[in-house]
């Protein structure tokens, strides 16, 4: 058995044993991990694949968190049904929403891109904030839970290995394809790219929509299982974070934001308990990061074994 | 060789503010011909280039490949409808490598570009083999394309924009940037798998050792406009052209 094969059943028996290990408590932990790890690989997929630096991924995350809870609260539906359409809606609206910021949006470049999505999510931030009668507003969406048995946290967390692993396994697809290969060449010389026949805006457009879409699957597993969404989950802050997450991990990797995301969120975990310094904590981290390991953890990993 | 030209610029123009960069430019290519654009610095190729490969937009003027319009189409259009082109500045895909850069004009071709789910790592690498082998780059096709010598990456350039095959190829500055014997090779190359491929090409060029050694007839600019035109025996003897470009050179 090769080494990558060793290391992909290692990690998949410890994910599935995981619970059996674990208290209820680092058991949601474990469940933002996915989560998150979803959410920063989609983001990576943007950036290290698509050169495409967005400042508001978050947006999608958030939709896709929105998504849910009007699904499970207000879409009138039996619990189970809401529950087993949750995926496919999540990701359908974050797909909508998507496209029209993408459309704008991916007709700049560079720090214009940035601008332009960091723009829409300050909207929709809004929208999240003023829309009371439907989002709660300031109070946010509170008490959502998954149906049945789904609402025991070790049961929830198969489940959303389960999606997690599935939509990741997607995303590894469409970057080896000749789609992703395409989407490589885009960021290394863009005006290169169209005089080989393609149409650059598109691409970048359909990038865009499919990355925003899991983010939004991202955040729709995430709200089931921590119960509850707030406008913050769409403010510009929080977009920083899949953006630490995949340089955390490393950005050249397809799974270093993975990585990323599990050693951010378990550090946030261990340190903002012990301190209410956490976000200096992050910037240390941040510094040592960008200084000494420019390609991530995984850049390090990689060293160390060469 | 059917009457039509290959390649036909009619009364082309492009301002830049006060600056008429072309005046109406007329040019005609024929299929098979390996033309040269000479002029001056200033005198507009590089903007003629530009202007006709949908890299900026002409203020007015037509410009047709195989009798068809083709006059301000995006250059993803002309790539799809036969025209490939190289630049001046190097422009290759620097952090893949070079199998890969061909790799990926070939799927672009082939229409292949929004494949999602198929594994792209031995799709058409056969074919790209092929054609690095072509330009004299068989050797390290793992190797990235921004880690090859300036002469090499220049023959990968030509192997993506070949991997397109194109009717037309559109050269800007092939040797720019090249020692005068490596420049000789270099264009050689090019002429040599035009030939054997029935391409038609159309460069610019500084190097007269360069353009008197491949080309089959050349066009002269000046001030945005065309001075001269014909053979090179014909180009040479024309006592304008000795005036504003060879004149300045010899």
């Amino acid at each position: 058995m090769s080494r990558p094969a060793l290391l992909a059943l290692g990690a998949g028996i410890s994910a599935l044993a995981l619970p059996l290990a674990l208290s209820d408590f680092w058991i949601f932990i474990a469940i933002e991990v996915l989560a998150f790890s979803l959410y920063a690989v989609s983001f990576n997929v943007l950036l290290g694949y698509g050169g495409m630096l967005s400042f508001g991924h978050a947006a999608f995350f958030g939709v896709g968190g929105y998504a849910a809870a009007l699904l499970v609260k207000k879409a009138g539906l039996s619990a189970g049904l809401a529950f087993a359409l949750l995926p496919i809606v999540a990701m359908a609206i974050s797909a909508v929403v998507a496209a029209v910021v993408g459309f704008f949006s991916v007709r700049r470049s560079g720090i214009y891109f940035a601008m332009l999505t960091f723009a829409f999510q300050m909207l929709l931030y809004t929208v999240a904030l003023k829309a009371t009668g439907l989002t709660g507003g300031d109070d946010g969406m509170t008490g959502l839970k998954p149906p049945g048995m789904l609402a025991q946290p070790f049961v929830y967390y198969y489940f959303a290995l389960a999606v997690v692993v599935a939509a990741l396994y997607v995303l590894f697809r469409l970057v080896s394809s000749p789609f992703g290969y395409t989407l490589r060449a885009l960021r290394s010389n863009a005006r290169r790219v169209q005089y080989v026949g393609v149409d650059v805006r598109a691409h970048q457009l359909a990038t865009f929509v499919i990355t925003g879409a899991f983010a939004g699957l991202a955040g729709a597993v995430f709200a089931l299982s921590s119960g509850n969404v707030f406008p913050g989950w769409l403010n510009w802050t929080a977009s920083a974070t899949p953006i630490v997450m995949a340089v955390l991990g490393g950005v050249h990797t397809f799974l270093g934001p993975a990585l990323g995301a599990a050693v951010y969120v378990v550090l946030e975990v261990l340190i903002s308990g012990r301190t209410e310094y956490w976000p200096l904590a992050m910037g240390v981290i941040i510094l040592v990061l960008v200084l000494l390991m420019p390609n991530g953890l995984t850049g390090l990993l990689q060293r160390k074994t060469a | 060789m059917s009457a039509e030209p290959i390649l036909r610029v009619e009364s082309l123009a492009k301002r830049f503010g006060g600056l008429q960069a072309l005046g109406g430019v007329d040019l005609s290519v024929e299929r098979g011909e390996f033309r040269a654009i000479i002029g001056p610095n200033g005198a507009g190729k590089s903007t003629f280039f530009n202007t006709m490969t949908g890299l900026l937009r002409p203020d007015s003027g037509r410009v047709s490949f195989e009798g068809r319009e083709i006059t301000g189409e995006p250059p993803h259009i002309l790539a799809r409808k036969g025209v490939g082109r190289t630049f001046q500045i190097t422009s290759v895909f620097h952090d893949l490598s070079a199998l890969e850069n061909v790799q990926v004009s070939l799927l672009a071709h082939a229409r292949r570009a929004w494949s999602l789910w198929q594994r792209a790592r031995t799709l058409y690498a056969e074919r790209a083999r092929e054609l690095l082998e072509l330009v004299g780059l068989g050797k390290n096709p793992g190797r990235l394309a921004g880690t090859l010598a300036h002469g090499d990456q220049k023959r990968l350039e030509l192997a993506i924009a070949l991997a397109g095959e194109p009717r037309l190829l559109l050269l800007d500055e092939p040797t720019a940037g090249m020692a005068a014997q490596e420049r000789i090779e270099s264009i050689t190359l090019v002429h040599r798998v035009a030939s054997e491929l029935g391409l038609s090409c159309v460069f610019t060029e500084h190097d007269m050792a360069v353009v008197f050694a491949v080309a089959t007839r050349i066009t002269v600019m000046h001030q945005g406009r065309v001075l001269a035109e014909g053979t090179p025996a014909e180009v040479r003897a024309r006592p304008e052209v000795q005036q504003v470009y060879l004149g300045e050179t010899a």
